[in-house]
């Protein structure tokens, strides 16, 4: 059975997603507090499958909590639940580390699914990992510079060193390896990637590239790889040997 | 630092870059026209109105920046409080819709609807009431006996917030009656906001005191006191100001749209009375008192 930590401190709305998260089978825990919360996930963050998180928290906002989850190598997948749905507060909540991103109000039976999705690619990953021991699907992983990517198990490898990489990071290495040698857009970024539409400020990609640019280059401030293309946006040169 | 911090440092260095050179710039004219008087006067007076357009230019940069903060807080304030109770009567409904519910658990979900609905009506009530008192100078209105309005006030926080009997206790003070002249249901409004902030910031303990009395014989105060969270001294003014919110206070909920107070400023200052308040400090509860001008006895 798959546990879930709800943090919610509006008292209805927790106590009516626990009522219908229990009758779909999940094992649910409830704070109120953003503090707490991330204290309880920062002594084990193991005990949840799943974290639901809404923003506006006493203590401490949910992009905090994210972030620095991650910040602390914490990857439990993350669900933002919030009334905040403008665009830039849904970049916001990827860049700091949430998995996906459901505004209120909410329609029941499409949380349950996205939040079974979550377990779902959780439970894949965990799987491929123990099946392979390690060494995946060769389509799954692709080697440059001194560095592996490893999509499955989500990380970035060179030579000893490993960095894990969040859901958002991974689809958007994924996206510009599929294009690779072509310059794509911010725009076409937003779409696909994250795939909002309306106008917003693009510029939140380039954070995830300064990101990036730390996992795949030696020296981040003149990149080989990860290019600026002026006027456009990115893209990404593989060297001619793979 | 946040986006508002960087912005005013911003226009704030710049002005006192510009205000050194215009200094200088000053300094150097007295020294090359010291003997030559009238340019010299014209000079300085010219120096003088730049420097002092600068600093004003500065100051109301900076005041538009805040309050553009301001707005964006209360922005997020309200989609928060008009967004949670409709998520919530919705899941609540969903669940009542798809889910086979035993009689017991069905009307604990109408209840919790019922309170969602009411907070929803509350939040577009505060808000609307909001635009109009900002429109409204004075009021003529009837006699208005405090006592009963008073009264009438507190069994309905009580009744709305589910507490016991004798959480909210009213005092009722001085020689009888008490009456105001002015409009009942904003007078009504602005006694609502207070007990309701009252029990909010009261905790899980609510012990709220109502003392209405005459301290002279052409006023009626109003005094609501609590014995939560309590303000940062501070912050006692400010919590006036049209959405302004107290920073996070420890525990404390984020609800609320920053009007509340506002509101009650607002009708108090329309009465031709006003509000304050007094804290002793962070978790030493908090008493606002609205004083009225009574009305001449006929």
């Amino acid at each position: 059975m798959s546990r879930l930590l709800v943090v919610e401190d509006e008292q209805h709305l927790a106590e009516g997603l626990r009522f219908n998260l229990e009758a779909e089978g999940y094992e649910v825990e409830i704070l109120g507090h953003g503090g707490r919360a991330l204290e309880a996930l920062l002594r084990d963050s193991t005990r949840f499958d799943a974290v639901v998180l809404d923003v506006m928290l006493p203590g401490k906002d949910g992009f905090a909590i994210a972030s620095e989850l991650r910040a602390a190598g914490r990857y439990v997948p993350i669900l933002m639940l919030t009334a905040r749905s403008r665009p830039e507060d849904v970049l916001r909540g990827f860049e700091a580390g949430a998995d996906d991103y459901v505004p209120k109000p909410f329609e029941l039976a499409i949380l349950v699914a996205r939040l079974n999705g979550l377990l779902r690619r959780g439970r894949w990953h965990r799987d491929a990992a123990a099946a392979a021991g390690g060494d995946v699907n060769a389509q799954d992983t692709i080697e440059f510079g001194g560095r592996r990517i490893d999509f499955e198990a989500m990380q970035v490898t060179s030579g000893e060193q490993a960095h894990r990489l969040t859901r958002m990071e991974c689809e958007l290495l994924r996206y510009l390896v599929s294009n690779a040698g072509k310059a794509v857009s911010r725009r076409a970024i937003l779409e696909e990637v994250w795939g909002v539409h309306e106008d917003t400020d693009t510029r939140a990609i380039d954070n995830f590239m300064v990101r990036l640019r730390r996992y795949l280059e030696d020296d981040p401030s003149s990149p080989r790889f990860l290019l600026t293309v002026r006027g456009v946006g990115y893209t990404l040169a593989l060297p001619a040997e793979r | 630092m946040t986006r508002r911090q960087k912005a005013i440092a911003l226009s704030v260095t710049l002005s006192v870059l510009l205000l050194a050179a215009a200094v200088a710039l000053n300094i150097g004219w007295i020294v090359i026209n010291a003997r030559r008087i009238t340019p010299l006067i014209w000079g300085v007076v010219s120096f003088a109105i730049i420097i002092a357009g600068i600093i004003v230019y500065t100051v109301v940069l900076v005041l538009e920046i805040k309050r553009n903060e301001d707005h964006n807080t209360f922005l997020n304030a309200v989609t928060h409080e008009l967004k949670t109770p409709i998520a919530s009567i919705r899941l609540y409904l969903e669940t009542l819709q798809s889910r086979s519910l035993t009689d017991d658990q069905r009307r604990h979900f109408y209840e919790v609807m019922l309170a969602d609905a009411e907070r929803l009506h509350r939040t577009v009530d505060n808000v609307l009431k909001a635009g109009a008192v900002r429109e409204r100078r004075s009021v003529h209105g009837t006699d208005v006996d405090m006592a009963a309005l008073v009264r009438e006030c507190v069994d309905v926080a009580v009744l709305r917030h589910h507490l016991p009997p004798g959480a909210i206790h009213l005092d009722v003070e001085g020689e009888q009656p008490l009456v105001v002249r002015g409009a009942p249901e904003d007078l009504q409004t602005a006694i609502a906001n207070l007990l309701d902030n009252a029990v909010k910031y009261s905790g899980d303990a609510v012990r709220v005191t109502v003392v209405l009395a005459a301290p002279t014989p052409d006023t009626v105060w109003v005094r609501v006191q609590d014995r939560g969270v309590g303000i940062p001294r501070r912050q006692l003014r400010r919590i006036f100001r049209r959405f302004y919110r107290v920073p996070a206070l420890g525990a404390a909920r984020v609800t609320g749209t920053g009007l509340g107070l506002y509101i009650v400023r607002s009708i108090a200052r329309a009465h031709g009375g006003r509000v304050f308040a007094h804290s002793e400090g962070e978790g030493r509860g908090a008493t606002f008192t609205v004083e009225l001008p009574r009305a001449a006895r006929a």
